[in-house]
């Protein structure tokens, strides 16, 4: 972290402190203390002087708020524009605030500042007021604190997901101001009532304590659902979790979170039942006004926690490190034995919440009846489960980072042909010269079964070695030149299995082509750039040139682009656009020699000279056709109709290997 | 109420709470394509992004292989397309080029990077 980042994230968790800080004031002068008090004489009200206390705290919490985001701001402003913090020029701030999206969130933010300070003058002077005002003051006080959710938060997800989630964000900031903000005004009413120490005070504080616990379930609630809605847009990405520092600082927050809500369930289970019981009630106060100040001091470390996961790029940018030497994958296991287990699972959790209830409830019978529950419940999943525990290793969970195409296909079949193919053979079905010297015959690389595994695994493999049999490349061949091997055996293996794609479109797992680049027209696309308009139908040709072929297409180009289906032909380079005479031919793509022998995978020598792929929007072969044999190339309208079908299937995920730069 | 905030106390176990997303904006594509060989020399170059960019912190040269800039210093996002970086270029003579950005996205957050492409023909 250098310094610029760590004065972010003090600045970060001062700020969310003041804002939920103000929230909490207000939320408790509006919900607890204007009420309760209210309802009881003059004489105990002057006494209390909450509000003068409050307005304290207030005052407080809005010059931290006004300081730390102008130190917060002034960080952000160095960050864009790359200058140091030290150095940073007055003209730049002027920049951000006047023409950059952030800059124009934080002026809104100061003007809320400034109303606020507004509010509490007017809050004091007007006594008559204070009520309306305390609303109004409210009413700001949570719109700075909620409009924190969109600091440091891009577009992420958009439309009615990032809606939902959006929506999440807010509540769970809202709750959070609520709840944790008011536990200091909290500690102050109680340390008031001990001051004043009459029946009235413990009166009152019994009323307030009442209402604030009914506030702190509610916004605990509220915690908790938009903490799942949040957990729901997280689902599948337990590596991230458990193998990124994003992950685990995460899981510090619901560590502490816990914690609190244990502090709270004391006050409310045991403090609140002595605050009834006539003498005990003293005892009750200074410890209820104790965990209060307990819980505010944990929520801060909870703020701590979320200043500094601002500025941590979450899972998906960093690989996550799995820390456990196996995993549990579900798709080992047969549909009925995933059901079984899934259900058994929620029937564990199930038993496991009523342990615990009984516990916290002391309730023998219930303690005992859920025990019963739990054991037949782990008895039955234990078994399907150790089915679906298979070995992992800390790059498991790796994306690739160069993608799925040409060149990196390229590189690695050079690699192969080095390194690997003396025991996995040059067609890698575990063939090579040095296989037959092996205790273990080397594995078949073109088998459906290498697509089993994540990339992760294979990387782990082809560094470390499998089994004292296979050698580990790690000092041998760079990560990279490790990731360009492993997309050229899935491209090997791809080609094989497309062979036994037949003509109709199947809806069976289908290998996926590799990416490309292209020219046409003198224009540069790539495949994956044109699957974006919908299926492509993808002609690999040699010499001599399918001329027909093409022109039949050719004549039928109205219909096959109305049919959503573009048609890319590949042939042998060196006929490139402009083959004899000048004539161009249609569909046909200039490609490097990368290429041309990359994509060479994906055609057997017995096709005639000619195959042709249809490929779905995620570039997975869903059909295939050959010049020869009785599988020969399908008439346009077909053609059509299976491009409608291709168009069916979903687009995979985005994956976030590709990118470039 | 006990047992309510008993088993609150277990959901909370399971409940991820609220993190910020996070969202660079990395180079989604580019026109001439990353790594491409042209064969008519480009007028410009064209950057497509993953996230919307701040224009007033985003920017883009292009280099000969000397170094020398052979851009026109006049990198915009065009009006409308928010995600998109342009500039133009001088009329190029083969060779390769080297195309440097620095972008700021709207969440704040930059990022930097660079590719090269060539130019086959004159
Ligand atoms: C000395 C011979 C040898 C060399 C060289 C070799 N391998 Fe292997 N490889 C093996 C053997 C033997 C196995 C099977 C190990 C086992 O099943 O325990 C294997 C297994 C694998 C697997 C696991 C497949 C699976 O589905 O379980 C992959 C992937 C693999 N090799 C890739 C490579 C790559 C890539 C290279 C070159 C960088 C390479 N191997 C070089 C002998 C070799
Ligand atoms: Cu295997």
């Amino acid at each position: 972290m250098n310094a610029t980042d760590a004065f972010i994230v003090v600045a970060r968790t001062l700020h969310f402190a003041a804002c939920v800080s103000l929230t909490g004031v207000f939320a408790f002068e509006c919900l607890v203390a204007g009420r309760t008090l209210r309802a009881n004489d003059a004489e105990l009200n002057d006494a209390f002087a909450p509000r003068r206390r409050l307005s304290v705290v207030a005052w407080a919490s809005l010059a931290l708020a006004l300081v730390s985001g102008a130190a917060w701001l002034a960080a952000v402003a160095a960050n864009m524009s790359g200058e140091p913090l030290g150095a940073l020029k007055s003209s730049t701030i002027a920049i951000v605030l006047t023409e950059t999206r952030v800059g124009k969130d934080w002026l809104l933010r100061l003007a809320l500042v400034v109303l606020l300070g507004a509010c509490l003058i007017a809050w004091k002077r007007r006594a008559r007021w204070s009520a309306a005002v305390g609303w109004v003051a409210f009413g700001l006080s949570a719109l700075l604190l909620v409009t924190l959710a969109w600091a440091g938060h891009g577009a992420a997800d958009e439309g009615i997901n990032g809606n939902i989630h959006l929506a999440a964000d807010l509540l769970h900031l809202l709750a959070a101001g609520i709840w944790l903000g008011a536990l200091v005004p909290f500690a102050l009413m109680m340390t008031a009532v001990q001051y004043v120490g009459d029946q009235g005070a413990v009166g009152i504080a019994r009323a307030a304590t009442r209402r604030f616990s009914a506030i702190a379930v509610t916004s605990v609630g509220v915690l908790l659902a938009s903490g799942i809605v949040n957990t729901l847009y997280l689902t599948g990405n337990v590596p991230a979790l458990l193998g990124t520092p994003y992950g685990q600082l995460l899981l510090l927050k619901i560590a502490l979170f816990v914690a609190m809500l244990s502090v709270a369930a004391i006050n409310r289970v045991k403090l609140t039942a002595q605050l009834d019981a006539g003498a005990r009630a003293w005892q009750a106060i200074p410890r209820l006004r104790r965990n209060a100040l307990i819980e505010s001091a944990i929520g801060l470390g909870v703020l701590a926690i979320v200043g500094q996961l601002g500025i941590l790029p979450p899972g998906l940018h960093t690989e996550p490190v799995w820390p456990l030497p196996f995993r549990i994958d579900p798709n080992a296991l047969p549909t009925g034995d995933k059901i079984l287990s899934a259900v058994l699972v929620v029937g564990v959790c199930a038993c496991a919440t009523l342990v615990i209830v009984a516990i916290a409830g002391r309730r023998k019978w219930l303690l005992g009846a859920s025990v019963v529950g739990l054991i037949p419940c782990v008895a039955f999943a234990a078994p399907p489960l150790r089915r679906a525990i298979e070995p992992a290793f800390p790059t498991t969970f790796f994306a690739s980072p160069v993608s799925y195409g040409a060149p990196a296909v390229a590189r690695g079949a050079a690699i192969y042909a080095q390194n690997c193919a003396v025991c996995h053979g040059a067609d890698g079905r575990g063939d090579g010269p040095a296989a037959a010297g092996l205790p273990i015959k080397p594995a078949d690389l073109t088998e459906p079964h290498l697509f089993a595994h994540n990339v992760g695994d294979l990387y782990w493999w082809i560094g470390h070695g499998i089994g004292g049999v296979m050698p580990g490349f790690e000092g041998k061949l760079t990560p990279r030149d490790r990731w360009n091997v492993i997309q050229f055996i899935r491209a090997h293996a791809a080609g094989v299995l497309a062979k036994s794609v037949g003509p109709k479109v199947t809806s069976a797992a289908a290998p996926q082509v590799l990416d490309f680049a292209f020219e046409i027209h003198g224009a540069q696309d790539t495949l994956s750039q044109t699957l974006q308009n919908g299926p492509v139908l993808l002609i690999l040709y040699v010499r001599p040139v399918p001329d027909a072929r093409l022109r039949q297409l050719a004549a039928e180009q109205r219909r096959l682009a109305a049919g959503g289906l573009t048609v890319i032909a590949v042939g042998p380079t060196k006929i490139r656009n402009s083959p004899s005479g000048g004539a161009k031919l249609p569909y046909v793509v200039g490609v490097s020699v990368d290429v041309a022998e990359a994509l060479a995978l994906f055609r057997s020598a017995g096709d005639g000279g000619e195959t042709e792929l249809m490929l779905d929007r995620n570039g997975d072969i869903r059909a295939r056709w050959t010049a020869s044999g009785p599988r020969s190339l399908a008439p346009p309208n077909v053609l059509v109709a299976d491009a409608q079908r291709a168009a069916r299937f979903a687009v995979a995920a985005p994956n976030h290997a590709g990118h470039g730069g | 109420m006990k047992k309510i905030f008993a088993a609150l106390a277990v959901g909370a176990s399971l409940a991820l709470v609220s993190p910020a997303a996070w969202a660079h904006a990395f180079l989604d594509h580019a026109s001439p394509a990353v790594g491409s060989s042209v064969p008519a020399a480009p007028t410009a170059v064209t950057l497509w992004f993953t996230q919307d960019l701040e224009p007033a912190f985003s920017t883009v040269t292009v280099t000969d292989k000397a170094g020398q800039r052979v851009d026109l210093d006049n990198a915009q996002v065009p009006p409308g397309q928010p995600a998109e970086l342009q500039i133009g270029l001088k009329k190029l003579p083969r060779g390769t080029y080297t195309v440097r950005w620095r972008v700021v996205s709207v969440d704040t957050h930059n990022t930097e990077g660079h590719f090269t492409f060539d130019v086959r023909g004159g």
